[in-house]
This record gives structure tokens, sequence and C-alpha cells, in this order.
């Protein structure tokens, strides 16, 4: 499934995405199983990669507690509407000629697909076990095959989103010293 | 971008002791730091991107600390009190980064 988004950053700020449409349909599959996965986690290494632990101390268990109770319901919250809301532009997209769709994000959508992508990224790769040393390659007939293609999809989907994104924010930042 | 520049220049004097006093309460030297673990998943470019617009941080620095997680296994992103640690933990996990805290010792 060797494909480039095509993208690019009009003059409003708004990012757009061309893609074929069936990988529109696809990246909007996967999305929404990660909905489901969220709404009712089936596996313990998911859920510590979503949400971590803030203290790895045990002695700060009680800190930790309050830690979970204070932010974890919010980021459950925060990820099931960004995936409601990426499903239905991914349903939404307007058709570019047979076999393409567009989708113009503004601001917050672009905030909403990197974060959502990286998420379904996080969760497929652990399932799949991906390692830093070698690359996911699975025999044909394995059935993590498939999923080893999606993962390629979403990175491939994600680093084209970050690359528009990294050249909008500025070089500098406040570790640079002030100009005197 | 950068407020550096402003906030040197504009040197407020407190009015009052408490007002003093208050200032430097806000921001004690209080030992806790944040620390983004590396993982297989996350993309060396989008870990840039999260440190910039969390943190404000130049690209330079942005990309040093993405490397010294890649290559030491961890980096040491920001500091300061238990509370303001906390609040960084929490949107660096809202962005899926592997994130934790500790007293800097």
């Amino acid at each position: 499934m060797a494909f480039r988004p095509v993208k690019r950053r009009r003059r409003d700020g708004r990012v757009v995405i061309t893609l074929p449409a069936p990988v529109a349909q696809l990246v909007g599959r996967v999305v929404a199983e990660l909905g489901d996965m969220l709404i009712a986690p089936q596996d313990g290494a998911i859920s510590s990669r979503l949400f971590p632990r803030a203290y790895l101390d045990p002695t700060e268990e009680h800190a930790e507690q309050e830690f979970q109770s204070l932010v974890h319901d919010d980021l459950v919250r925060a990820r099931l509407e960004a995936v409601a809301a990426m499903v239905a532009e991914l349903e939404a997209a307007r058709p570019i000629g047979s076999d393409r769709v567009e989708i113009v994000l503004d601001a917050e959508g672009e905030h909403r697909w990197l974060t959502v992508l990286n998420d379904a990224r996080l969760t497929l790769g652990t399932v799949l076990g991906v390692t830093e040393d070698e690359p996911l390659d699975f025999p044909d007939d394995d059935p993590r095959a498939a999923g080893a293609d999606m993962y390629a999809l979403l990175s491939a989907l994600q680093g084209e989103l970050v690359e528009v994104a990294l050249a909008q924010l500025p070089e500098t930042g406040t570790d640079d010293p002030a100009p005197s | 971008m950068s407020t550096s520049a402003a906030d040197t220049e504009q040197i407020t004097i407190p009015d009052t002791v408490e007002e003093l006093l208050g200032e430097e309460d806000a921001r004690p030297d209080t030992p806790w730091i944040v620390i983004v673990w590396n993982d297989p998943v996350n993309l060396m470019s989008y870990v840039v991107l999260v440190l910039q617009k969390l943190f404000g941080y130049s690209r330079p620095k942005a990309t040093r600390l993405m490397l010294q997680v890649h290559h030491e296994g961890r980096a040491v992103v920001a500091n300061g009190t238990r509370e303001k640690c906390e609040v960084d933990v929490a949107r660096l996990h809202g962005y899926g980064l592997w994130a934790t805290m500790q007293r800097d010792d």
C-alpha cells in the first residue's frame, strides 16, 4: 500500500490532505476501532501505553492515584471526542475526481489528526510488538501482516502531517538568549 | 514566541513584603523533573514537534532532547514544582508521549 498523501497548507493556514478514497475508508475504520478500544480496553499493555503512570516510584502511590483520578477520565473523553470528530471528517471527505477525497483541517483538526493517528499507532504498535531494532515483517499469510501494512500507512500519514506542522513552527524558542 | 526579552526589560519592584515573598514562593527551587522515555512507536519528528509546542523550545533544543531520548533512552524535558510537573506530564500523555516525573536527586 505505497502511497504518498498529497498535503499542502493553504494561505488561510488550513491543511488540505488528499487521499485515495479506499485509504480514507481504511483509516476511518481503524480510528473507529481505536474508539471502541478506548471505551472497553481489553489489553493491559495498550492501556498502560495510552495512559502511563506519572510516578514510577512506588512510594508515590498516593500521588499517582490522585494524578490518575484528576486526568484519566478527561484524557479518555478528549480521545473519544477526537476519534469521533476524525471519523466524521473522513466520512464527510469531499470526493476529488473518481478515486480520491480531500479533507481540509483547521488548527484544531490538525492537532486532532496528529494525536489520533499517534494513539492509533501506539495501539497497533503495541499489539504488533513493534521494536526499534527491526522493521515489522510478517509472512503474507500471517494475520498480523495486514496490521503491519496499516501501521505503515498510519505512520506515513502522520509523518506527512508532522512535516507540515513543523514547517509552520518557528526555529527559535524560549531557550534562546534574549537579543541584546 | 520568545518572551524572554520582554521579561528581562520589565522588572517590577514588589510593593509589599507579602508580594515579594509570594513571588518567590511562586517559583521555588523545588527539585522535580519530567522525563520522557524512549519508545519504538513515536516518530522522532513528532517528538520534536510536541516538545516545541508544549514547552516553546527552539527547534535545536527540541531536537537535542529528542535525540537524547532516542540514544540514551530518556531525557529530562522540564522541571519545577510537583504541581507544574504533573501538568506537564498530563499534557505529554495527552500527546501520547511516555512521560514520568520524579524528585531530582
